[in-house]
């Protein structure tokens, strides 16, 4: 099994979260990130003086899949984060060794 | 003789009228401190100085209210000591230094050298608590130059000793009936003796207490802009009654000044705003400098709230928010104003502003706006109290008289300013929290936070007997 995480654009989430689900995952975890990649951070300014926010606003995306729907997966978080600017994130997989499904105790992809 | 009692409900003085909006006014006043200023500083600074800067506030406003009882009234607007002759300096320097506690003093009808033409028709609890909300927001308006590194203890002595020697001498000087006042400087409500002060007091201070750590100026960004939103409202609508209490009547110039401090903040909004979208590096229309605007349109009418005409309101706002602009874009980068960290400029948006409200009614007051008017057919008539500026008057005296008190206003308060500091930093060793206390601001000096999240989750396993809740 594979943990897929992405780092999107907080406003492309939803449809991310639609793409994904239609790839046939069954969960996902987001969370509010802060982070910053080749695009660097952004100013804002108070009062007169500007102020560099090196982090920028981003949404960390997480979910689990089988080894067979992994590419599905990536593809569909690919077309559906992309808007062919600068920071648009990325994403990347690791290896899982075992899953658990607290209510029920089962295993494997069955806990999914 | 048989006592046949009817009750009536004030004495034959009182007129509730005026004794309601006096008193309305001055609880306007006060909702600019509290919370006005409370949300709007905890707004602007760094969400580990909230709960720091809101306890300067609201103890700020009690020290000043118990000194006023105790002996700020009475050396401000109470019956002048007279330390020299009649006319002198000196005569009209200082009230007496004594309480005001007694029911007779607080019953009786209000008398104050302020005003000597007509009897005031409320009594003097009324003027008392009115004069308080105003002394009471000077403290806490140049704490607005300090936060973020003055310790707090400190503060709790700079407030008494400071209204003690500064603005109660400021306060009887412009307007007890004092030296300024006799000689013809006006202020309507407190361009010079609450906000010129306070701006002056603010830089002064600030030079003294020294700067906030490096890494809290890099980082000086506001918390939140929404408590900034309430705290500014509250100001400016607080403002009806800071002006429009001012002639101490619910009467024709009461309604004016009220109108006239509404068009000047507007138009200083509207002033800094075009200012900030022309001229600055950015070319951005923002929330912050909009407000800035405001301020400076609101205090600059201060001085002149009841004696400008409508034309006259527009300029104020117009000319103090473009002056005090190039002042905050400019004058800040150059000495002593850029040694200096006086976090929120303080010294522009009061200092400067007020400066220039008090300069300009001796040029755009208009004595067609009466004050007090006169009994008969012709109430604008000979004896009537209003203001001419050269505009109307085709002389510069008033002008002058504005610049006198306006030089004593900044000499008098940086000396004052700077006794006090100094006697305070050694009476309480340093006028600093210490390095690590500044480091992480409310959680070390309070041991409180603005927004605590102590634990995630329930409390595990059996309830704590050292916790005070569980008996």
């Amino acid at each position: 099994m594979k943990l897929v995480t992405a780092v999107v654009k907080p406003f492309k989430l939803d449809e991310v979260k639609v793409a994904v689900k239609a790839a046939g995952v069954t969960g996902m975890t987001v969370t509010q990130a802060r982070g910053f990649g080749h695009t660097g951070g952004h100013i804002e300014i108070y009062r007169g003086k500007e102020y560099e926010f090196d982090f920028v606003d981003k949404i960390r995306v997480e979910c689990v899949c089988t080894d067979e729907l992994v590419d599905a997966v990536i593809e569909a978080i690919v077309n559906a984060a992309r808007t062919d600017t600068v920071g648009d994130g990325v994403a990347w997989v690791t290896d899982i060794e075992h899953v658990v499904r607290i209510r029920t105790n089962e295993r494997g992809p069955a806990a999914l | 003789m048989l006592y046949a009692a009817t009750n009536i409900p004030y004495p034959q003085w009182l007129n509730s009228g005026d004794n309601s909006w006096q008193m309305i006014s001055a609880t306007l006043v006060g909702l600019m401190s509290l919370p006005g200023l409370a949300v709007l500083y905890g707004g602007l600074v760094r969400k580990k100085w909230i709960v720091n800067t809101m306890l300067m506030v609201f103890t700020g406003f009690s020290l000043t209210l118990l000194v006023w009882m105790l002996w700020g009234y009475n050396m401000a607007f109470g019956e002048l000591s007279h330390f020299g002759p009649t006319g002198s300096f000196w005569s009209g320097f200082i009230g007496h230094f004594k309480p005001l506690t007694s029911a007779g003093a607080v019953q009786g009808q209000a008398v104050s050298g302020a005003n000597s033409l007509v009897p005031y028709h409320f009594p003097t609890a009324t003027l008392a608590y009115f004069q308080f909300a105003f002394a009471a927001i000077t403290p806490l308006l140049f704490l607005g130059g300090l936060v973020g590194r003055l310790k707090f203890k400190a503060w709790l002595l700079i407030v008494p000793l400071w209204i003690t020697m500064v603005y109660c001498v400021n306060a009887a000087l412009l307007w007890g009936g004092g030296f300024f006042s006799q000689k013809g400087a006006v202020d309507f409500a407190g361009g010079y003796v609450i906000h010129l002060s306070a701006g002056v007091a603010a830089f002064v201070g600030a030079a003294i207490v020294g700067p906030r750590r490096w890494q809290d100026r890099e980082n000086a960004f506001p918390s939140n802009l929404m408590m900034v939103a309430i705290g500014a409202g509250i100001l400016w609508m607080g403002w009806n009654g800071f002006n429009g209490g001012g002639p101490f009547y619910a009467g024709v110039d009461a309604a004016s000044a009220v109108l006239n401090t509404n068009v000047a903040a507007a138009c200083g909004v509207l002033t800094w705003l075009v200012m900030d979208m022309m001229f600055s590096r950015q070319k951005k229309a923002t929330f912050l400098g909009a407000l800035n605007g405001m301020l400076c349109g609101l205090v600059a009418i201060t001085p002149s709230a009841g004696w400008v005409n409508g034309t006259g309101a527009i300029l104020v706002g117009l000319i103090s928010a473009s002056i005090v602009w190039v002042a905050w874009n400019f004058l800040s980068k150059v000495r002593p104003f850029n040694k200096v960290d006086d976090a929120m400029g303080v010294i522009y948006t009061h200092g400067v502003a007020g400066l220039v409200g008090g300069l300009l009614v001796g040029i755009l007051a208009d004595p067609g706006m009466v004050t007090y008017g006169v009994s008969g057919s012709n109430y604008k008539g000979e004896g009537s109290f209003r203001v001419a500026g050269w505009f109307y008057g085709h002389s510069f005296h008033q002008l002058w008289e504005q610049f006198l008190a306006a030089l004593w206003i900044i000499g008098y308060t940086a000396v004052g300013t700077t006794v006090v500091f100094t006697l305070v930093k050694w009476l309480v060793s340093g006028l600093r929290e210490s390095d690590e206390d500044l480091r992480d601001g409310d959680i070390a000096i309070h041991e409180e936070e603005a927004f605590p999240e102590p634990t995630f989750g329930e409390p595990v396993s059996s309830p704590s007997h050292l916790h005070p809740d569980n008996v």
